[in-house]
């Protein structure tokens, strides 16, 4: 009856690891794709703006390239946390 | 090093009888950086006005125009013409004035008639078109004209018409519908236009043309090959031209350029009735050359003098002084903006720091050996590009470090070298299997990107100071060095207090200072005297910076791409290697079948276009992420930009004799 018992307590300590590091994936998962959607809007209408100027001045390119990847350190805040999550 | 090549101003006085030795002499040194004469009304320069072009100058130019023209109709090019002998002046002009009508009315004579013959061949291929749809009508075409009472249209239709008028139809089923040709009487063509525009009737013309389509299409293409061979033959003879003429054209282009730039010199100098003036900029170094060369071509009959620069920001030109390896960075630079003269040119620290945290985030032999040697192979494709030299340059150092750190991260497009990491590891265990797997350090290699940016910020702030000491004056110069030096403090600060609450690896341990009171130990005061201090500084130059502070934390915490980007790439390969080897090839090499070869095939199929795809991952990544640390992370703490190039006057003769 008891070994029953351990055994299935095992099953459930195993499960409950699993479902842990599933959860870990997932929050890795939507800290990138979160943030790289957040960034994604963000160099939306800058990457436009950008452009328009570039095509009318050449020299503009450095800003417009400065410009452009500012929003861009969000996703890189994401996927150091996503990094954090699945290896440390 | 970390300053632009020293300038000085120089000032050039002589008679107008001068003017001529001046100029040429000026024009051969190719150092003297001429500032135009701008007529402003100045009272110090009355009396002067803008000088007027040498004589000559019009038919020179009416000559370079011509030259121009044949050249850019041949499609020749100054990196065409190479390894030559350079020309005599004196034999280059003569040809220039006996050879160059005759050469120009020949290539004229040959352009017109070419484009005439093309014109012919763009007509009958036309006609050609129109006869298309009646290719297979079975009568000739002129039927199709000439009558009184009858009216015949052709077109395509949708489906087969209906039509409730006496007429004659002809259909024919193509690709886009039907092509029908109806005659009708006259007094039912709009009857019969009514009923097909119902079914999108879309009107063709008929050619005005006798007999069969088929042949009177044969007819044409013959007739267009015959003019293609003699467009041929013209086009060959035009080669002929070209080759023969190429290094004259180019020679000369190159002789009245040089003529050009200096007859019409004059205009950016002043000049009064008999005198005239010009101010310039010379390296520091090479003004003695400057006086003594003109003294001796004018036989003395000429003043320099050396001007005092009263305020660095009438802006002299900015040339690089760089060491070698740096020069190709200086793209970077100018892609940015060239920087001011007075302010710390960052190129040769760029040079060094951009290749290493590129090689960081790529960190791979085998994609280093990759880019180097696609940037020694792309390296003729840029010939005669300065920028694209220089960015194959940049390429070929990046790739150089990316090695060196493939060796220490002991990487090979994916897979591990058969040593263990030198220093922290990157291996991911993606499909690794046992024993083979090095334990990674990831969190070590985020501290180790951390530590890169407060490093390279604290620099920046401290060159900002420098610029400030530099560049501004009186009572704002001491309060923008001290706002620089309280963004080093609040940072700093702020770093020590999390140091005295938080343990963190690779980095000191503070928490074990000696406590004072109330749970707070020297650290923590110590970091909250400097983040107040910091604070302070740079509200007294400008309260609104305060909202800035956060943007401390965000710019260093920024650094750690250095590492994430890396990671991600290696993920790719490391997946690549997965699914090409471990699930797709090894499977089958166990077991071989015909199948299982085609699906080995499939297998490096894969690990070909994952391996293509992360090295252009790879590029994009490594060559932009460290790009945007400079100019975002870095270059707003101090560098303004906004320089203006060093243009000597002159230029290098490549293939024309210096005369």
């Amino acid at each position: 009856m008891s070994e029953a018992v351990a055994a299935e307590v095992a099953v459930e300590v195993a499960a409950a690891a699993a479902s842990a590091a599933g959860l870990k994936a997932v929050g890795a998962g939507l800290a990138v794709g979160l943030a790289g959607v957040g960034s994604g809007l963000g160099e939306m209408g800058i990457g436009a703006a950008a452009m328009g100027a570039v095509a009318e001045n050449k020299d503009m390119f450095g800003l417009a390239l400065l410009f452009t990847v500012l929003p861009e350190t969000i996703v890189i805040f994401g996927l150091v946390v996503a990094l954090l999550l699945m290896f440390q | 090093m970390f300053h632009p090549k020293q300038m000085s101003k120089l000032l050039i006085v002589a008679s107008k009888q001068q003017l001529d030795p001046v100029i040429t002499e000026l024009y051969r040194m190719n150092i003297f950086h001429i500032d135009d004469f701008v007529d402003k009304g100045d009272e110090q320069w009355e009396g002067f006005k803008i000088g007027m072009p040498m004589t000559g100058a019009d038919t020179i130019s009416a000559s370079l125009v011509k030259i121009r023209s044949i050249a850019s109709a041949f499609g020749v090019g100054a990196e065409q013409v190479t390894d030559m002998e350079k020309a005599r002046i004196a034999e280059l002009k003569r040809s220039i004035e006996q050879d160059l009508p005759a050469l120009a009315e020949e290539v004229e004579h040959l352009l017109s008639q070419r484009s005439k013959l093309e014109a012919s061949v763009k007509e009958f291929e036309q006609k050609i078109e129109a006869l298309r749809p009646f290719t297979d009508a079975p009568f000739p075409m002129e039927l199709l004209r000439g009558y009184d009472a009858v009216s015949i249209i052709a077109g395509t239709v949708k489906s087969k018409p209906n039509l409730n008028v006496p007429h004659e139809i002809w259909e024919y089923t193509q690709k886009s519908g039907e092509f029908i040709v109806v005659a009708v009487k006259n007094s039912d063509l709009a009857t019969v236009e009514r009923g097909l525009l119902d079914l999108q009737f879309q009107k063709v013309s008929i050619p005005e043309e006798d007999g069969y389509a088929p042949a009177i299409i044969a007819d044409y293409q013959q007739r267009i090959a015959v003019i293609q061979t003699e467009i041929e033959e013209l086009n060959n003879r035009m080669a002929a031209i070209r080759d023969k003429h190429k290094y004259f054209l180019m020679s000369s282009e190159e002789l009245l350029t040089a003529d050009i730039e200096q007859a019409e010199a004059p205009l950016r100098f002043a000049t009064s009735d008999l005198a005239f003036t010009v101010v310039g900029w010379v390296p520091t170094q090479q003004v003695t050359k400057v006086y003594e060369n003109l003294d001796r071509v004018c036989g003395g009959k000429v003043y320099v003098t050396e001007l005092e620069i009263e305020d660095y920001n009438e802006a002299p030109p900015v040339e690089y002084n760089n060491p070698d390896f740096s020069h190709p960075t200086e793209l970077f630079m100018d892609i940015y903006s060239r920087p001011k003269y007075t302010e710390v040119d960052p190129t040769l620290l760029m040079s060094i720091v951009y290749p290493v945290m590129f090689g960081l985030i790529l960190g791979d032999v085998g994609y280093g050996l990759i880019l180097l040697a696609m940037s020694l192979g792309l390296r003729s494709l840029v010939k005669g590009s300065e920028a694209g030299t220089q960015l194959i340059n940049v390429l070929r150092n990046c790739s150089i470090t990316s090695i060196i750190f493939g060796v220490i991260f002991s990487e090979f497009l994916g897979f591990s070298l058969p040593w263990a990491p030198l220093w922290f590891s990157r291996h991911i265990p993606i499909g690794v299997s046992e024993g083979v797997h090095h334990a990674s350090a990831i969190p070590q290699l985020l501290v180790v990107s951390i530590w890169i940016g407060i490093l390279h910020i604290t620099l920046g702030r401290i060159w900002g100071a420098l610029n400030a000491s530099k560049m501004e004056h009186g009572h704002h110069r001491s309060l923008k060095m001290y706002a620089n030096i309280g963004w080093i403090l609040v940072m700093w600060g702020i770093i020590v207090l999390i140091w005295s609450k938080f343990p963190i690896i690779l980095m000191p341990d503070l928490t074990g200072m000696p406590e004072i009171a109330g749970g707070l130990n020297v650290a923590t005061i110590a970091g909250a005297i400097m983040l107040v201090l910091g604070l302070a500084f740079i509200a007294r130059e400008n309260v609104l910076d305060l909202m800035e502070v956060p943007t401390i934390i965000s710019h260093v915490l920024s650094y750690t791409r250095l590492i994430a980007v890396g990671l991600s790439s290696v993920a790719i390969a490391l997946v690549t290697n997965f699914i090409a080897i471990g699930m797709i090839i090894s499977p089958q090499l166990e077991n071989l079948t015909p199948v299982g070869i085609v699906l080995i095939i499939v297998g490096v199929v894969v690990f070909l276009f994952g391996h293509t795809l992360n090295t252009a991952l790879g590029i994009l990544g490594g060559g932009l992420h460290p790009l945007r640390l400079h100019y975002v992370e870095f270059f707003t703490k101090f560098y303004r930009g906004g320089g203006t190039k060093y243009n000597p006057f002159g230029m290098v003769r490549r293939l024309t004799e210096q005369n």
